[in-house]
């Protein structure tokens, strides 16, 4: 065999050499992408088995809570007016009153009173409870009149003979304790009574005439916030 | 026999260096694709383990439900209890 052959031979087992050198490890690692492509796509499915319920499931709980959402709002709204809600919201949650009310789109854009920064929670609440009270008949407007470092100062301005001479003039608050012109026996069952005062006969709390205050007199408490 | 060692030097000096040359970027990016493939699948596998705790949703939907119910009679008390605006 003449040496051109012989070299010729050895050319084509070296390229053949070198292209099986690269070829199988690419076979190898192709090999194993397809497996870990196998495993990835059971993976996969799984996720896709897993969060096929979750779609309904999270529609019914966001149903529930818009339902209560809206029901609360209406609530506030029918019982605080829609202004003071919005200064209910604003003092609890400074800078949530911008968003306004899901079921009043325009409240966004209503100035809410400046309830937050006069009176705390408490008094607010005693505002809405005792019509009478000081804080209940002054403008926001107006001086502070709880404020910590100004409260003295205000109240005084606003009552300068320290109790109002019209008091005397209004009903009394209802008296709460043993010395209440009415009273009834402890119950076992919540809003069940077992005998209504003055010897009746018993009835759940529902069905009872509950006395309500008289006209006008709770009329003042609306300018706590107004 | 010029020829033939012609062909031979084209064999060893051009042929294999391009065969060498064409086949080193494929098996380097089929290398590379493993340890990606090998990556998805870990976090597949991460997300599955994840949603285990998708059926604890069925619990928060009831209690959800019931929450809303209290809030829905509670809220009817206050709307009786309190005056409106």
């Amino acid at each position: 065999m003449p040496a051109a052959g012989v070299v010729l031979i050895i050319g084509v087992v070296l390229v053949i050499g070198a292209a099986a050198a690269f070829l199988l490890p690419t076979i190898a690692a192709l090999a194993a992408i397809a497996k870990g492509l196998d495993e990835a796509i059971a993976a996969v499915g799984e996720l896709v088995a897993k969060t096929e319920p979750v779609e309904p499931v999270v529609k019914d709980i966001n149903a529930n809570l818009d339902a209560a959402v809206d029901a609360l709002e209406a609530l506030l709204v029918k019982k605080a007016g829609l202004r003071d809600a919005m200064g209910l919201i604003e003092s609890l949650y400074p800078g949530a009153s911008a968003a306004g009310l899901r079921s009043h789109p325009d409240s966004g854009t209503i100035v809410p009173p400046r309830i937050s920064e006069v009176y705390t929670r408490g008094t607010l609440t005693l505002a809405r409870l005792g019509r009478e009270a000081p804080i209940a008949t002054a403008s926001p407007e107006g001086p502070v009149l709880r404020h910590v470092a100004r409260s003295l100062a205000a109240t005084d301005a606003l009552f300068p003979d320290f109790r109002p001479r019209e008091v005397a003039a209004m009903p009394r608050s209802p008296v709460i304790g043993t010395g209440a012109p009415v009273r009834y026996e402890p119950t076992y069952t919540p809003g069940v009574r077992e005998r209504m005062p003055g010897g009746g006969p018993g009835g759940t709390l529902l069905a009872m005439d509950i006395p309500r205050a008289a006209p006008g007199h709770g009329d003042h408490g609306e300018g706590a916030s107004d | 026999m010029t020829l033939y060692w012609l062909g031979d030097a084209v064999l060893i000096l051009v042929v294999a260096p391009v065969v060498i040359v064409l086949l080193r970027p494929v098996l380097a990016a089929a290398r590379e694709i493993v340890g990606h493939v090998h990556a998805i699948r870990d976090a597949a596998r991460a997300g599955s383990r994840d949603l285990d705790a998708v059926p604890l949703l069925l619990t928060t939907q009831a209690q959800v439900r019931q929450t809303v119910e209290t809030v829905a009679s509670f809220g009817g008390s206050l709307d009786v209890i309190i005056d409106d605006a």
